[in-house]
This record gives C-alpha cells, structure tokens and sequence, in this order.
C-alpha cells in the first residue's frame, strides 16, 4: 500500500452537496479511548495517513481501489485501550471486531472507492475494508462481516 | 529352487509390477475424492457469501422506515434525509455486481432500477422538503412496498431450490467420494496383500539359499572326513609297517651272524609295530561299525579292577620301563559294560597317558565307585591340555596344537572321539581334568551294576 494523493478537491465538492456531513463528526469513537467520546469529522479523517488497496469485495464486481486510513492508524490517534471494537452502523448494524484484526492485517478505513468518495447514498462515508485478496484466510464468511459499511461509531471495549 | 514362487525372485519386474496399476487405482482414488472434496468446499464457500435474501429485507425494512419517516405528524427533515440516502444505498446495492446479476436472472433487475429511479425523482437534495415531496414519497413506499416483497419471495424460492439443487449434488459427490475412499481401500488392501506375497517369496528364496548353502556345507564336511580319515589312517598304518620292514632288514643284513639278542630285540620292535597296527585296525572297525549302527554292545557284569588289571599288565609289558600304578578302593566294583569296548576305552586313556608324560614319570590308575557309577581314572604328569584345545578334545580328527602333541608325531585324531562315543553307546562317559604343566586326570564312567539283579543279557 502507497500514500495516496491527495486528490480531495471532488470531495470537497460533493461535501459541500451535503450540508449535513460538512460541519458534523461523520464517525464517534467510544469507550476505552482517551477523551471519550471521541467525534472526528471527515476532515481529520482525511489528516490520518491515507493509503491505497486494491482488492475484490463480495458486493462489487472486479478489484477496486480503495483509498483511506489504517483502522490501526485510527485507533493509535485515539489511544484506545482493548481487544474488541463494536462497530456501528448508520442502519444500526452492529458487529464485533477484534483489534487483532488491525493488528495481523492492514485493515482500512476506506474513504473512497476507485477515486470516488464514498457517499451515504453508497457505503459511505465509511467502509470498513479488508485486504481480501492478499490474504487467503479473509475470504470467509466470518471476516466477510466485518466490512461493515456505513461505519458510524466505534465502540472499543 | 522348488519353489514356484521363488522362481519368480529372479525377475523383480515379476515382484513389483503388480504394484504399478494397484497404486494408480489407489492414488487416482485419492486424487478425484480431493478434487472432488475441494470443488466441494469452494461451492460451500461461495454459497455461504450469497446472502441475497437479507440484502432483499434490508432494503424493504429501509423503505419501511423512509414510508414511516414521512408519515410521521413532527417530520424531522434530516432523519428523512438520512432515511432516503439509506433506502437509496440499499438500492443501489441491489444494482451492483453480483447483486445486479442474481436479479436479473429471476428477472427483476429492471424492476429494481426503476424504483431506485422512482426514488431519486423525489430526491429532496434537489428538491428541497416539503410536505407534498414527503406525501409522494409515502404513496411511493406504500408502493414499492409490495413489489419489494415479491422480489423478497422470489429470491427465497429460489434459494430453496438452489439449496436443495445443492444439497442433492453434494449428496451425489458424498456417494463419489465414499466409492473411490472404497476403491482406495480395496487398493490398500491388495498393496498389503503384495507386500506380503513379496515378503513370503523373498523369505523362501532365503530359506532355499539357507538350505543349499547348508548341503553344500554338509558335502565338503562329509569329503574332507574321508580326505582326512583315509589320510591319518593311511599315515598311522606307514609308520609301523616300516618299523617292521627296517627290522627285517636288518636281520637279513646280518645273515648267519644273527644272535639270539638281536632277533629278540628286533622281535619287540615287530611286535610292538604289530600291536599298534592291531589297534589302529581295531579303532577303524569300531569307528566304521559305529558309524554304521552297526555297533552292538553285549553287555555283562564287569570287575572293573580286574579288567583295568589286566590292561595295565598287557601296557606294562610294552613299556617295561614305565611306572604304572593301580589302587583299588570301595566295595563292590563291578559294572555293567561290554568288555571288549571297555578294554578298548581304558586302552586308549593309559596309551595317551603314556605317550604324552615324560618317560621317567608314573602314571596312575584308579579304580572306584561314586555314585550310581564305577569310576576308572587315569592320571598323568605331563604338560596338561591347552586351554583354547579343551572344548575340542573329543572331536574327531582333532589333534592339539601344543608341541608336544606335534612331536609326538602320531594320533590321529580318533582315539578320545571314539571313545567317548563308545562311553556314551554303554550309557557312560568320560570326563577330564587338566592343570597346565602339572597333568590330567581322564575318567572313564560306567553305570555300577546294580545288587540282585544281572541284566547282562539285555
């Protein structure tokens, strides 16, 4: 995985189409974290090192592109302190994660797909997205669920 | 080699050809029940990942919601907004990929694209709220409502029938994978059974080799007794047959001249060549009769002294200038023998005694009973036997490698054999004691006779 550009001035613009996610946190982050809870808007998402993966999905046909930050990267800002995430989504979907996870893989925050934002309208502005393709043992069901998409909160316990 | 099995040992194509097409059906058993198992286990995987009727639900429950939204008496404008984008995602998942694919072949692809079309027609994004757009957007919910419902059943039907279409495939390559596992077996089976049938071949070729080797083995032992036999025998007849032909010689030489003396001197030589003779002919016959059960002992009571008596008198005649020593103790000393062999067994020990002790030391004899047995033992002073000699002492043709043996420069090697055997044949045995450089003592044992009863005929 390589920075990515950054390549935001199109996100800037569908942002501004949406009023609602310019100025409010798009993801909050609770539990055993420092300061909790913690809200970060998509702007200091976007100051988190941003990388690039490229991998196959279950929902989508061929290998996007995905660019966005390391779910560990996230996790270090916040100085969370456990093994588990709960991670919530906008539709109230709720899975658990184990930090192991971010740890053993290079797990992403993902923030845009093949050089577009990720939008509400899609699987945004958050999907949580394994490097499937680079590692056999993903391609399960029980790692498949775990790309949560829509990520709206974090719970770390 | 009988064998007909071990015939086939010469051509190990023979052993291991079998094998090739036994391990081909067990291997290629193998192979097709993990090819068959993995294609098994993909298809578990990919039918595992398709969860079509949940996406389905998810998205009728985002309608539900939205229709609910906008039929609320206190509208929230965002929650509406967020409930749009959510049913619009979850459209727009049904539009995409694999989604896309499995609803176009139950054939509702384009109804899908035409809601998600309806939907983004009433986009408040663009067209801002309001209570006509909220009352479009409830008759539209309560419109897809049931279309999404019937997509919902059609993809569970046909779940179903993919399940069971499934279920009855894997069925059908469970009963492939148990036929070849069998096969497998059976393969197995006849690898053992190979195995062992090469095991049992090998093992008989080694058998036959064994026997073989142990004929051939007996034939050079037989050849070289009779190489041996007729050698010593044929050496130990020359040495006396000369004696006897210098002596006369000699006695010819001297003509008329010839004195009384003189005839009487050459005519213990003669007769001493002629006892030897007499006794080498004597153990050739008893060996040659032994060896041919040929052999019968004619048993009858013997007094024992009296019969080593008058052995030691005969010795003593040959050798005058020995001294031979005879005692006698205990009481009744008579045993159970045949009294030509029994002179012949005592003959031999005082004939070795004599020739391998130095002249001018005395030999003993004793006569006595221990046990069920009367003893005869016979002891010398001379160089004792080599210990690495001992253990063969009674074999034939064995003659002791010490010098003193060698310069001896006779025996051959049957003597002690003989009787020792001639011993065991009247039910006794001898027996040997050694020190070295100080003498032996050979005991010649014989069952005692016992009191009331003569069995001398038997």
């Amino acid at each position: 995985m390589k920075q990515a550009p950054r390549i935001w001035a199109c996100a800037a613009a569908l942002l501004t189409a949406w009023p609602a996610y310019a100025d409010m946190p798009v993801l909050t982050i609770t539990g055993a974290v420092e300061n909790a809870p913690v809200a970060l808007t998509l702007d200091e998402l976007l100051d988190l090192p941003q990388h690039q993966l490229t991998t196959s999905t279950t929902v989508t046909d061929g290998t996007p592109v995905f660019e966005g930050f390391l779910m560990r990267d996230l996790l270090d800002e916040v100085q969370a302190q456990g093994d588990m995430v709960v991670a919530y989504a906008l539709n109230d979907y709720r899975m658990e994660i184990p930090v192991s996870d971010f740890v053993d893989f290079d797990v992403m925050g993902a923030l845009s797909m093949d050089g577009m934002p990720l939008n509400p309208r899609d699987k945004g502005p958050v999907w949580i997205v394994y490097p499937r393709d680079d590692h056999r043992e993903l391609q399960d069901i029980r790692f498949d669920t775990r790309w949560v998409w829509q990520l709206v909160s974090l719970h770390v316990q | 080699m009988t064998d007909q099995g071990a015939v086939n040992t010469h051509n190990p194509w023979a052993l291991y050809a079998p094998f090739l097409p036994v391990l081909l059906v067990f291997l290629g058993s193998l192979v097709f029940v993990l090819a068959k198992s993995s294609a098994l286990e993909r298809d578990m995987r990919i039918a595992a990942t398709q969860n079509m009727l949940w996406v389905v639900t998810q998205t009728q429950m985002e309608v539900l919601s939205l229709t609910l939204a906008v039929a609320q008496p206190d509208r929230d404008d965002m929650q509406i907004s967020q409930r749009f984008d959510l049913a619009l995602s979850r459209l727009n998942l049904l539009m995409d990929g694999p989604q896309a694919r499995y609803l176009e072949e139950i054939g509702h692809l384009a109804a899908v694209q035409d809601m998600s079309g309806a939907l983004l027609s009433l986009d408040p994004l663009e067209l801002g709220h309001s209570p006509d757009l909220h009352a479009a957007l409830f008759d539209l919910g309560q419109d897809l409502h049931p279309q999404i419902n019937r997509i919902a059943n059609d993809v569970m039907t046909r779940d179903w029938d993919k399940s069971a279409a499934r279920l009855d495939a894997y069925r059908a390559t469970q009963r492939l994978i148990i036929a070849a596992v069998s096969f497998a077996f059976l393969a197995a089976l006849a690898i053992s059974w190979l195995l062992l049938r090469n095991q049992r071949r090998l093992h008989m070729t080694a058998l036959e080799h064994m026997r073989a080797a142990n004929l051939l083995e007996q034939e050079r032992d037989v050849s070289a007794m009779y190489r041996d036999f007729a050698a010593i025998v044929s050496h130990q007849m020359r040495t006396p047959l000369s004696l006897i032909d210098s002596s006369m010689h000699r006695l010819a030489r001297m003509g008329d001249d010839v004195a009384a003396r003189d005839v009487e001197e050459r005519r213990k030589i003669v007769g001493d060549a002629v006892g030897r003779l007499t006794r080498l002919v004597d153990t050739v016959l008893l060996l040659a009769k032994l060896d041919n059960d040929q052999l019968q002992a004619r048993f009858a009571p013997l007094e024992m002294d009296h019969v080593v008596q008058s052995i030691m008198e005969e010795a003593q005649s040959r050798h005058p200038h020995r001294t031979l020593r005879l005692s006698c103790s205990g009481g009744s000393l008579v045993a159970r023998g045949d009294r030509h062999l029994v002179g012949h067994i005592i003959d031999n020990l005082l004939s070795n005694a004599l020739k391998y002790s130095p002249p001018d030391s005395p030999i003993e004899l004793r006569v006595f009973t221990q046990g069920q047995d009367v003893a005869c033992a016979v002891t010398d002073q001379g160089q004792g036997i080599a210990a690495q000699d001992r253990p063969y002492l009674f074999n034939r043709y064995f003659r002791g490698a010490c010098e003193e043996v060698r310069a001896a420069g006779q025996g051959t090697g049957l003597g002690l054999a003989l009787a020792q055997e001639l011993a065991q044949l009247q039910g006794g045995r001898i027996s040997f004691e050694t020190w070295a450089g100080k003498g032996s003592v050979f005991t010649f044992w014989l069952p005692a006779m016992k009191k009331g009863g003569d069995h001398a005929s038997d």
